[in-house]
């Protein structure tokens, strides 16, 4: 891993702000909630991402978003109309976490190389944290948020929301109940005709609002946007991968951006599982889909929906002796009809009538309601330390265009 | 009224045309730097487009992606046909239980609901359920029974719409009850994205929605205005007027494509919500104002209301006028309320 030496700087700096062990138990004592206490929450990273988290916060009773801080000073503005008050903002996330002292949690929507760094002193401060994914850059960052979480006692949710969406459950359920039979392979698509680039209003701020383009920042679209179906994989087989191999490149968009602006990976489970996953934005055909192919059928999971396919029946059956006395004709007919791709509609995943929702509103409340009731976040620090190892593990696999061993790099632990 | 050569005003498509030429008329004399740029894709039930002026191609592509996915953002909350979105959880749960949503939702519903009062209901956010009874959400229409339109009318009514703006919690009086931002959303859409291009810097624009909501960024480059054709409802080749729009929306509601007939007699697709009735004796309504929010919001319930309250409404909404083409048997007869630029003869 190659960003270790800007991990290690950030803890140091983290570390000078730490509040003292007695002042923390002080502050956890004085935070502890009732059902009917209302809820504040800090913003760290008030950009497109951080904006639409706050919105959703705001749609969930007695949550109130009480703090904002961003290094883009327009962002405040910005902030501060979603809130529809005069909202306290801070350019250093210190400060906010040193004056904001009724926050009960934050959402941490920065940049992904900072996530570590941000995450981790927000947890040290006795804070619960909805963390963006990827949860972080690097292995090491990786390690000190789970660290962290399981230090302060506070509960850490990574923003994989799809784990919160009504089909995606109700497919894996389906899945581990047999229907689809044995999955052997997941093939994800992420694919956009859109070249990733926000307006930037003058040239110097163009690697700060285009951050997901440069490699000191980004993980590229492995992470941004194959951390969601890495993380289902993950999820349907019930592991993490062993080993990996990747390729990428900038074929679309030869604008100076440092980010592939297509990668493929393949990801190889201990139990014999494969996924497959690509991402490319220079052509929008097959959208996002997650197909789940298992020996007796096959999911396609969407942003929106999803549906279920079966296999052919091959039931074999006897037959009369002089059927085969009178002899079987020969001919040169190819038939291509077995191997056409099936069109057909699938039997789509039905939500029943008010379980619908939107993943991204049921994964912030289900936050919510986490840190009201003291339980285990659904994607909890653990889930997203699966996915985002596995995403950082990719990008050197496609960095390198190479084979990576998961063994070499986070042993059997974890 | 003057003669369109070449052009059916009264098709969509023409009047763009007709916009097209005359912005591209209009650019003799503009910075040299600038360029026009524009950009539709399906959106808000209907196409969005958007024109901007703006130094490259490359950057014309940020602003209306930026742009675009404001109007996606929008849709995706607004939006009663996607069962995830924040309306399809307001409307799911408020008749049981108040429920609280951000402050740009409730925003929106509280100044509907104020349109519903202004109004006297002839705005009605509730409308939905009687849209439905007529058949005219997928461009049909049927006459419902005396049944099926009082079923539908005990569902509807702004005024069943209870607001805690404390808590931000919508509460249904009625069960039922749906709201329905068919008749605002396109118009809260593009004030979004205008604001987001705004943001960005850009100066001179025009998003328009389906041809019945436009929207104007400061003005083309040295003109006076973005020029918005107001077509004669009856003679594609004629334009009741001509207008320059800057810094200010449009809104268009009712055209010879907003009917059905039944027996020989013409509906409009506009219903009024206090009789459940659809509109009779108004033709078109064109409405100016500050924000596309309220011009959408003005030209549906001043088609309901007729001339003689259009006055009073014009007047309350500072910086509106309106143009009322109003059905009287043979004739027609036009109303212009502090409507004082580019009537044509």
């Amino acid at each position: 891993m190659k960003r270790r030496e800007f991990v290690t700087a950030s803890a140091a700096a983290a570390g000078t702000s730490l509040l003292g062990l007695d002042a923390m138990a002080e502050t956890l004592a004085k935070r502890r909630l009732s059902p009917q206490d209302e809820i504040n929450v800090g913003v760290i990273g008030v950009g497109s991402r951080g904006q639409y988290l706050m919105r959703l916060f705001l749609r969930i009773p007695d949550v109130r978003v009480t703090a904002l801080c961003d290094v883009y000073e327009p962002r405040f503005a910005e902030g501060r109309e979603i809130t529809g008050e005069d909202t306290p903002v801070y350019r250093d996330y210190r400060q906010m976490l040193d004056a904001a002292s009724d926050l009960d949690g934050v959402i941490v929507a920065s940049p992904l190389s900072f996530h570590g760094e941000h995450m981790v002193t927000s947890l040290e401060r006795g804070l619960h944290v909805y963390g963006e994914k990827a949860m972080g850059y690097t292995l090491d960052d990786c390690n000190a948020i789970v660290q962290a979480t399981r230090d302060s006692g506070r509960l850490f949710q990574t923003g994989l929301q799809y784990r919160y969406a009504p089909w995606y459950r109700e497919a894996i359920e389906r899945i581990r109940t047999g229907e689809i039979g044995r999955v052997t392979h997941v093939y994800g698509y992420w694919h956009r005709n859109y070249n990733w680039r926000r307006p930037v209003p003058e040239p110097s701020l163009e690697r700060l609002i285009n951050w997901r383009l440069y490699k000191e920042f980004s993980g590229g679209l492995l992470a941004e946007l194959g951390s969601h179906q890495i993380d289902v994989a993950n999820w349907i087989f019930d592991e993490v991968p062993t080993s990996v191999i990747g390729t990428g490149a900038i074929t679309f968009y030869h604008d100076g951006r440092e980010t592939c602006d297509n990668v493929q990976a393949v990801f190889t489970y201990p139990s014999g599982g494969t996924h497959v996953f690509s991402s490319i934005i220079g052509n929008h055909n097959v959208g996002y889909q997650l197909n789940i192919y298992g020996t007796g059928g096959s999911v396609k999971l969407t942003l929106e929906d999803g549906s279920f396919y079966y296999e052919p029946a091959r039931a074999n059956s006897a037959v009369p002796q002089e059927l085969i006395e009178r002899g079987v004709h020969t001919s040169a007919t190819l038939s291509t009809s077995g191997d056409m791709p099936y069109r057909g509609p699938g039997l789509p995943i039905e939500i029943p009538d008010g379980q619908a929702g939107n993943p991204n509103f049921l994964a912030v409340a289900s936050f919510v309601e986490s840190v009201r009731n003291g339980t285990r976040p659904f994607a909890d620090e653990q889930v997203g330390w699966n996915s985002a190892v596995t995403v950082a593990l990719g990008n050197e696999a496609i960095r390198g265009k190479r084979y990576v061993e998961f063994a070499d790099h986070i042993g059997t632990g974890e | 009224m003057n003669r369109l050569d070449g052009v059916s005003a009264r098709r969509p498509a023409a009047i763009l045309a007709l916009l097209v030429s005359c912005l591209i008329a209009s650019t003799h004399g503009t910075a040299a730097q600038d360029s026009l740029f524009q950009e539709s894709r399906p959106a808000m039930g209907t196409t969005v487009e958007i024109f901007l002026y703006t130094l490259t191609r490359d950057r014309a592509a940020e602003l209306f992606e930026a742009a675009f996915q404001e109007i996606e953002r929008v849709e995706a909350a607004l939006s009663t046909y996607r069962s995830t979105s924040e309306i399809s959880r307001i409307n799911s749960a408020a008749a049981h239980r108040p429920v609280v949503t951000d402050p740009e939702v409730f925003g929106l519903i509280v100044r509907a609901l104020e349109y519903g009062r202004r109004t006297s209901g002839a705005f009605d956010v509730t409308v939905g359920p009687l849209v439905k009874a007529w058949g005219f959400f997928r461009g049909g229409g049927h006459r419902p029974s005396a049944a099926e339109l009082a079923e539908a009318r005990a569902k509807v009514g702004w005024q069943h719409v209870a607001v805690d703006s404390t808590r931000r919690s919508i509460r249904f009086l009625t069960s039922g009850l749906q709201l329905d931002f068919g008749g605002i959303g396109k118009g809260f859409a593009l004030d979004c994205a205008a604001r987001v291009l705004r943001r960005h810097g850009v100066d001179s624009a025009l998003l328009g929605a389906g041809q019945s909501s436009y929207l104007a960024i400061g003005t083309p480059p040295d003109d006076r205005g973005w020029p918005i054709v107001v077509p004669d409802p009856h003679d594609p080749t004629l334009a009741v007027s001509t207008i320059q729009l800057s810094n200010q929306s449009l809104s268009t509601s009712g055209s010879d494509r907003q009917y059905f007939a039944v027996n020989g007699k013409r509906y409009s697709h506009i219903l009024d919500p206090r009789t459940g009735e659809p509109v009779t004796g108004m033709i078109q309504v064109t409405v100016i104002a500050p924000t596309a929010t309220d011009s959408d919001a003005l030209s549906t319930a001043l088609f309901v209301l007729g001339s003689k309250r259009a006055a009073q409404l014009i007047e309350e909404v500072e910086g509106s006028a309106a143009l009322l083409i109003t059905d009287h048997g043979e004739a027609e007869k036009i109303v212009a309320i502090q409507w004082t630029e580019g009537l044509d003869p």
